[in-house]
């Protein structure tokens, strides 16, 4: 095994941890002393390197998790990056990718830390054609957004789930066709995401959209009915919702909190 | 474009009159009427007892929890059953917020559900 550290210039609580080779019982001392050395200087927050580790033992993971502890313990953390799949497979069975936040490369985590411990929330928006068939991959690409961010796989899927149901809802209560827009902003900060949606309303509508807005009660579900839930879920998996209905169109706002 | 699913039928053992039907991808508004479809051309061919494996199911929403209630209650007008297994905790969770796990027969493992049709 072979080990290097390498310092980040703009980051200075920052040290990136280089393993290469086979992680056996023979390197425990060997990581649990650079452990000790990163937990008395300024580092709170590394990263390590496993692009080139080959194979990896339960007693080396071990010492990582050990040295997250520490490492969340003086208000930072311990995080995987650039993981083989059987590498990558293998901590999973052991549990451990429930455990360590894992990073494609190095690059990636150093963005999620910057941006996490930055203050200006990031934006998005997008505006796509009033269609049904649009909506799936949109929902997909705010979940994978979210997920780049730091948010867990949880959060994100009730965020795609949320993203999905309200422009589900834009797209059938207002009007439809390419030529019709449907409008989603999403505000991402660490702790939370805000997700706009606009559509165009159609005159034709107007009764449908009152039926949806109508207060759901989940206790009122019944088998029978085939759809008209959607409404319900947003207002369960949301922190904050709120319907405003114009001539031009109608906007939904939903605040989302961070849970994990 | 509709989402990716993929309905693949098996049979079940000691059960001939009965469909283990996995569901691989996501459920949602754009692909329902195909998985209507498909579902209910097994009960006009008479097959009313469907235990639904969700173990590659990544995602459904409302819509989708739609017409499994639909399901779910169809079969059991028929004398049959509409039986789910294998559901991952996002998926789990949705069906919850619902309100609808007591509507639905939901089995931790594919093989109480199949043992619950004997």
């Amino acid at each position: 095994m072979i080990i290097e550290t390498k310092e980040v210039a703009a980051l200075p609580n920052t040290i990136i941890v280089q393993l290469s080779g086979e992680l056996d019982f023979e390197c425990i001392t060997q990581i649990s002393d650079l452990f000790i050395q990163i937990e008395k200087s300024d580092k709170n927050f590394a990263i390590v390197d496993l692009t080139a580790v080959s194979l990896i033992s339960s007693a080396v993971l071990g010492e990582l998790m050990g040295g997250r502890k520490r490492l969340i313990e003086k208000g930072g953390d311990l995080v995987l990056a650039g993981l083989k799949m059987d590498i990558r497979t293998k901590l999973g069975l052991m549990g451990a990718t429930k455990i360590f936040r894992i990073f494609s490369d190095i690059r990636s985590a150093l963005n999620s830390y910057k941006w996490e411990n930055g203050s200006h929330p990031e934006q998005v928006k997008i505006s796509f054609p009033s269609n049904l068939n649009i909506v799936p991959p949109v929902r997909q690409l705010v979940s994978r957004i979210t997920k780049q961010k730091g948010y867990g796989n949880r959060d994100s899927f009730r965020i795609e789930t949320i993203v999905d149901e309200v422009c589900n809802n834009a797209v059938e209560h207002g009007k439809q066709g390419d030529d019709q827009r449907i409008n989603l902003q999403l505000q991402i900060d660490p702790d939370k995401v805000e997700i706009d949606v606009v559509n165009t309303s159609d005159p034709d509508k107007v009764e449908s959209l009152k039926t949806l807005l109508h207060p759901h009660e989940i206790g009122e579900i019944k088998a029978e009915e085939k759809r008209g839930r959607g409404l319900a879920l947003i207002k369960m998996l949301s922190d904050e919702l709120s319907v405003n209905c114009s001539e031009s169109g109608t906007s939904v706002h939903v605040k989302k909190k961070r849970e994990e | 474009m509709e989402s990716q699913i993929e309905l693949v039928y098996e049979d079940i053992r000691g059960h001939g009159h009965a469909k283990l039907i996995k569901f691989i991808g996501d459920l949602d508004a754009t692909n329902v009427e195909t998985v209507l479809e498909k579902v209910c051309n097994l009960f006009n061919d008479g097959i009313y007892t469907i235990i639904a494996d969700f173990k590659k199911l990544r995602y459904v929403n409302s819509t989708g929890l739609g017409i499994l209630l639909h399901f779910s209650k169809s079969a059991r007008e028929k004398g049959g059953c509409f039986k789910i297994a294998n559901i991952n905790e996002n998926v789990y969770e949705i069906i919850e917020i619902i309100g609808a796990t007591s509507l639905l027969e939901i089995y931790d493992e594919l093989s109480e559900a199949i043992a619950a049709l004997e």
